[in-house]
């Protein structure tokens, strides 16, 4: 059942705004931010999946089809899992800078809690 | 009313503001930072709008029983004849949607270079990790000048201890490696046991040729991606065990970035290339090896090679960068100053902590 997988993804993606939302600290936060990446790339690979489906690769194909039927057989979506990859780099280098961010406001400040970076208060 | 009913009620009266006074002030311990859940209501209630959204979104999407969309039957059909591909994913990422891939890797390089502006400190660095000759007499220099005005003694006194643990950082007696087996470890900071080192060395050879089999020759063309965060993998591992002496001949500034803008660099060309001789962006402009070869996929072999140059360096670059960006605490003088007065008490415990 793929909806159990869709409505997994939705709650964990409510559960990284969720830590967002409710903490101060930016490493927290931070965490929150690739529970929420990490949803997405659930969605989506449970997007490409298939019944029976095989992995869509044209070599050695699995006994009783040929390549050519796999073409236009089942298999699962290629275009997605692309997507997916593409999203976990996206998903590293945004958190890479949020660290960066955390970290030079953590010696700056010598607090990593949002609420104590003050200085472009009014 | 008589004088022990008055006295009575004037104790109530104490009691009830000097329990308002403390409740008052439980609130301010608890509203210190990072201790309570920040605006509780707002966020459940939002986090709960969002989920019945996506909850409602997501029983409308395909099921595991539906056709494929047109777009991945397309790739289907053209993997083999067009792109002599045999791994649909790698045709999709450097064939189809190679300007996809294009876009995520400059995305990735401009996220590298965010760090790298972020992180870097005063001085022009020559390697990430245990820097320790660059800016030292500037530094010395400073600390004098610091140092005559005999203002604050502690600051003196934290400097100095600074600087004679940079010092030991600088010139060890000898590496780790040199020493004989069965004598004390190294500290952690140089290096860990010869257990872990060696074992450290013996990986990390399968693990930088398993890397750079994924990228030649696993399903070929394609993992250009992967292998790269693999290599990042090993100079990680390497690090961890041997110490930054060991590694920053090779996990330095000079030699990782253009290494990264010159995989960058192959990318555009190979984007161009496909334009101009072929009519189309990232198009193959090379003749199809055989199938399952290393030469087979044409350009895509090549373009995998490039992503696999700037993922490696890339990821190195903002992993080294992070973890060398421990030293520059200190803001300026003037600046300490202005801040000091602006700073609470919580300032000094959170120094311990980071």
């Amino acid at each position: 059942m793929i909806v159990a997988n869709y409505l997994v993804a939705a709650a964990v993606f409510c559960l990284g705004l969720l830590a967002i939302m409710l903490h101060r600290d930016l490493i927290k936060v931070v965490l929150g931010l690739s529970l929420m990446e990490a949803s997405g790339y659930l969605m989506l690979v449970s997007m490409s999946y298939r019944r029976h489906a095989t992995a869509p690769v044209l070599v050695n194909p699995p006994s009783g089809q040929s390549e050519q039927s796999l073409v236009n057989g089942n298999v699962t979506d290629p275009v997605l899992q692309n997507f997916c990859l593409t999203a976990i780099v996206i998903g590293v280098a945004v958190t890479g800078v949020f660290l960066a961010i955390a970290v030079r406001a953590a010696q700056h400040y010598r607090s990593v809690d949002a609420a104590n970076l003050t200085e472009l208060h009014g | 009313m008589t004088e022990k009913a008055r006295t009575t009620e004037k104790a109530r009266t104490t009691a009830r503001a000097q329990a308002e006074t403390e409740r008052e002030e439980i609130g301010t311990i608890r509203a210190r930072p990072g201790e309570v859940l920040h605006r509780p209501v707002l966020a459940f209630a939002l986090a709960a709008g969002a989920l019945a959204v996506l909850g409602l979104a997501v029983t409308g999407l395909p099921t595991d029983t539906a056709q494929l969309p047109a777009v991945a039957r397309q790739a289907m059909r053209i993997a083999l004849p067009t792109w002599g591909q045999t791994e649909v994913v790698s045709e999709v990422v450097y064939g189809s949607r190679g300007f996809d891939t294009f876009g995520e890797t400059f995305l990735l390089l401009a996220a590298v270079i965010s760090v790298m502006v972020l992180s870097r400190g005063r001085e022009p660095r020559s390697e990430y990790v245990g820097e320790s000759s660059a800016g030292q007499r500037e530094q010395a220099e400073l600390d004098s000048d610091g140092g005559s005005s005999g203002t604050d003694q502690q600051q003196d006194e934290a400097r100095s201890a600074e600087r004679r643990e940079e010092s030991e950082d600088a010139a060890p007696a000898e590496l780790p490696d040199d020493l004989p087996l069965g004598s004390r470890a190294p500290d952690r900071a140089q290096a860990m046991t010869v257990v872990v080192r060696a074992a450290a060395r013996t990986a990390a050879v399968f693990l930088f040729v398993a890397s750079i089999y994924l990228a030649a020759w696993g399903f070929t063309p394609g993992g250009g991606f992967p292998a790269g965060a693999a290599l990042t993998g090993v100079a990680i591992l390497l690090y961890g065990a041997l110490g930054h002496q060991r590694v920053n001949r090779l996990i330095r500034p000079n030699l990782l970035e253009p290494i990264e803008v010159f995989g960058a660099a192959a990318i555009v060309a190979i984007g161009v290339l496909g334009l101009v001789l072929k009519g189309s962006a990232f198009r193959n402009f090379l003749p199809l090896g055989e199938t399952g070869t290393i030469l087979a996929g044409g350009s895509q072999q090549l373009y995998s090679g490039a992503e696999l140059l700037e993922v490696a360096t890339g990821l190195t670059i903002a992993v080294f960068s992070l973890l060398g960006m421990s030293h520059d605490w200190a803001g300026d003088d003037s600046e300490s100053d202005s801040d000091s007065g602006s700073r609470s008490g919580s300032d000094d415990e959170g120094e311990d902590e980071t």
